[in-house]
């Protein structure tokens, strides 16, 4: 009986769920068909919001400027220019670069703006402008290693990186025989590949190979021979699909651009920022990215740890319930959290939510961890409130107490002390797998970490740096909770 | 003396799945009565007393309070009558979050409604009564079984009940502790309070209670008078059961 229940109930939840998501779909394609105000909502808005992945210098990075972070590059500059000509003014969302795309289709930005080639598979969920830059392709390789590969034929049957889902991916696995492709999500990870000898070479875009070799001297670079299609290769901005007129307007200053060959200016104007930013690349001196990052995480975590407790006290008190309803949501609600990503929640309450309501990102992060951390408290409870003697209960209901009367002031209490040592570490943990929020652009520590990363060229430091920061976080946090834990022994 | 039947109990039986606790269970309590059942382990005596408070749901037989059948009664009225029945239990079950003046203050303030100045000076006289008044700011955990359980007493009095159920109050205790708890005993049943009391202490039962009852095997096999069951028991089960227990 029970066990039936239970999976009506989490058939329900997940038609729910599959339902919310055919409405969240519904939209795109509807705009598709109706009149086309892509262009005319921006200007009544008065802003044009654009969503990148600041850590693909010189396209787009991150620099301190009178104290403060921001990004900056030649996608900025361009997309500066697009909002002057169309008489907004520019909004820049930071995310991770798997994000971007998701967050014009979701409606999060207007335009998605990263180095971003336009891929035929890309194409049929995005529109995308005119071609604004095409640096073309090269290859980054270990200065020691110039005489051995001098060309791209050299580099059949070696092992060579490239980003996840990018063009150079695609390219160095068709078209050089016999290569073993590696695949990472950051070129930051990739470099250290390189160098670390993992990866023989590594496919990157002409003008993130030259800020390399600028900024590393170990590292050496050629051009690549392959054969492209313009229309392909280049970078183009991807807009929600049926943005028609705003991509006609986007088009007519990339046209301008290119006729005044500005791109050339802004990139030099990009590498004048790097020269100033990798001048001094101490872990020291980017201690303020450090600093926010740590803030973040800490905010997140503990923020998330409260209404977690709260929630999964909710929620076990509803597992204890009579009521069979209650019970089956809450237990639905607990397996289902249980059984699913943190990430892919993340993304879920970012995107998919956002649709109805449009949540900030870091607000987004906090109630996505929130939930989730609230169905693991829940069963901390649960299983504090079953390690109290069933004395206890009875004792209470022979004084006449009532059911929430016993749970309030003599159940919960003393579950609340014996589960303490296991929310500690609920907390502990959250600190470490907030983390995740980063994909969505909250600025926690291994945001700025690969913030920093990017900046500095330095592919190992910035991650021993976070990783001592975390370590003690927790372990002064565990040393708190310990003596807390003492004293509460103590009080008995 | 006892006139007005408090608790009746008619045909009583409990089952556990399978296995049948109490059956066809009989009595009558009268008020001011003290009642003392006895019987071998797992012969349902807890069992027993935990369907006179509803802590267990009887499977069969009515239990009547105060001529009103309890199998009727909604939720609330069941917590009024847990109210009027107080319920000390073997192993204490005092709250271990709560001081001893906590103990005694919650269920008077958050049932009954009483201020707080109320509750702790109703707390603080039956402090006094059981000897205890200067462990009031302690917790459970600190004092002596004998002291947890006069606690426990003070407790459950706290909510001036009808009917006092003890279930093996001193047998979780070092022996030199027992006097104290039943001493306690020995002066509620003087002061008229109604009891029912599963104990082995002969001494108690011969001085202070009114009947015996032997239980064994889920039924009541025997009803009398302390003197006449301790001394020539009717029933063969109950001779054996009272003639190991005096031998020892
Ligand atoms: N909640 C329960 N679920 C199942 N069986 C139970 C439950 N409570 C008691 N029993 C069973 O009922 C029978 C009688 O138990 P009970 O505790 O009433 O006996 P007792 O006379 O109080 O024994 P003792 O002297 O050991 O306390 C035992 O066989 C016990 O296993
Ligand atoms: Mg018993």
């Amino acid at each position: 009986m029970k066990v039936q229940g239970k999976k009506v109930i989490l058939a329900i939840l997940t038609f729910c769920l599959s339902l919310f998501v055919l409405f969240s779909i519904q939209p795109t394609h509807q705009t598709a068909y109706a009149a086309d105000q892509s262009l005319q909502r921006i200007k009544q808005k008065g802003t044009i919001v654009m969503a990148t992945s600041p850590d693909y210098p010189p396209y787009e990075f991150e620099v301190q400027k009178n104290g403060k972070s921001q990004i900056v590059g030649m996608d900025v500059d361009i997309m500066k220019k697009v909002a002057k000509d169309l008489g907004v003014k520019l909004v820049i969302k930071s995310m991770s670069f798997d994000s971007v795309l998701v967050a014009v289709e979701t409606g999060k930005a207007d335009v998605a703006m990263s180095g971003i080639n336009p891929t035929p598979s890309r194409r049929q969920s995005v529109d995308f402008s005119e071609i604004y830059y095409n640096g073309g392709q090269s290859f980054l390789i270990n200065k020691t290693d110039v005489a051995k590969y001098k060309n791209q034929s050299a580099l059949a049957h070696k092992k060579i990186g490239a980003q996840t889902g990018t063009l150079q991916y695609n390219l160095a696995k068709s078209k050089i025989p016999g290569a073993t492709v590696k695949g990472m999500d950051k070129n930051t990870d990739l470099v250290l590949a390189l160098k670390t000898h993992k990866v023989d070479a590594l496919g990157i875009e002409t003008p993130s190979a030259e800020a390399y070799i600028k900024n590393d001297p170990d590292l050496a670079m050629f051009k690549s021979s392959y054969h492209l299609n313009k229309n392909e290769t280049g970078s183009a901005m991807a807009l929600k699909k049926g943005s028609g007129t705003l991509v006609a307007a986007i088009n007519k200053s990339i046209d301008q651009i290119k006729q005044q060959h500005l791109a050339n200016q802004y990139l030099a104007d990009a590498g004048k920022y790097m020269k100033v930013n990798t001048h001094n690349t101490s872990m020291w001196h980017y201690r303020s990215y450090f600093l926010k990052g740590v803030e973040y995480t800490l905010i997140i975590s503990a923020i998330s740890v409260i209404f977690g407790v709260l929630l999964g006290t909710i929620l076990a008190l509803m597992r204890f319930s009579k009521s069979k309803i209650l019970h089956a949501i809450a237990v639905a609600y607990i397996e289902f959290v249980r059984g699913t990503p943190l990430m892919v929640q993340v993304l879920f309450v970012y995107f998919g939510v956002g649709i109805i309501i449009n949540l900030p990102a870091l607000l987004s992060g906090i109630i996505a961890v929130s939930l989730n951390s609230g169905a693991y408290v829940a069963e901390i409870i649960r299983g504090g409130i079953n390690s109290v003697d069933k004395g206890q209960t009875e004792a209470s209901a022979s004084l006449g107490l009532t059911k929430g009367d016993s749970m309030r002031y003599v159940i919960l209490p003393q579950a609340l002390k014996n589960i303490w040592p296991a929310l500690g570490n609920e907390f502990v943990s959250l600190i470490k797998e907030s983390s995740i929020v980063s994909i969505i652009g909250v600025t926690d520590l291994i945001y700025q970490l690969n913030i920093v990363r990017a900046d500095t060229y330095r592919g190992v430091m910035p991650v021993f740096v976070a990783m001592i920061i975390y370590f003690i976080i927790t372990f002064i946090l565990t040393r708190v909770l310990n003596y807390y834990e003492g004293r509460m022994k103590h009080a008995r | 003396m006892p006139d007005k039947p408090l608790i009746k109990v008619d045909k009583l039986e409990k089952k556990f799945g399978d296995n049948e606790v109490l059956k066809e269970i009989d009595g009558t309590v009268m008020a001011g009565q003290v009642i003392c059942v006895i019987g071998p382990s797992g012969s349902g005596k807890s069992t027993f007393l935990r369907c006179l408070n509803l802590l267990e749901h009887p499977t069969g037989g009515k239990v009547y309070f105060e001529g009103k059948d309890t199998e009727t009664f909604t939720e609330s009225e069941l917590t009024t009558l847990r109210e009027r029945m107080g319920m000390v239990f073997q192993s204490f079950n005092l709250f271990p979050n709560l001081t001893v003046l906590e103990n005694l203050k919650l269920a008077p303030m958050r049932v009954k409604k009483m201020s707080d100045q109320e509750a702790a000076d109703k707390a603080m006289s039956l402090l006094k009564r059981v000897g205890l008044e200067e462990k009031a700011d302690v917790y459970p955990a600190s004092l002596s079984g004998g002291q947890q359980q006069r606690v426990a007493i003070a407790r459950a009095l706290a909510m001036d009940p009808e009917v006092l159920l003890f279930d093996e109050p001193t047998s979780a205790l070092d022996p030199e502790m027992v006097g104290e708890v039943l001493a306690v005993m020995k002066g509620l049943a003087e002061s008229g309070m109604t009891m029912v009391v599963v104990t082995h202490e002969m001494g108690f039962a011969r001085e202070v209670a009114d009947e015996v009852w032997f239980m064994a095997d889920g039924y009541i096999l025997e009803k009398n008078k302390p003197d006449d069951m301790f001394n020539h028991p009717q029933n063969e089960r109950a001779k054996d059961f009272i003639s190991k227990i005096i031998g020892q």
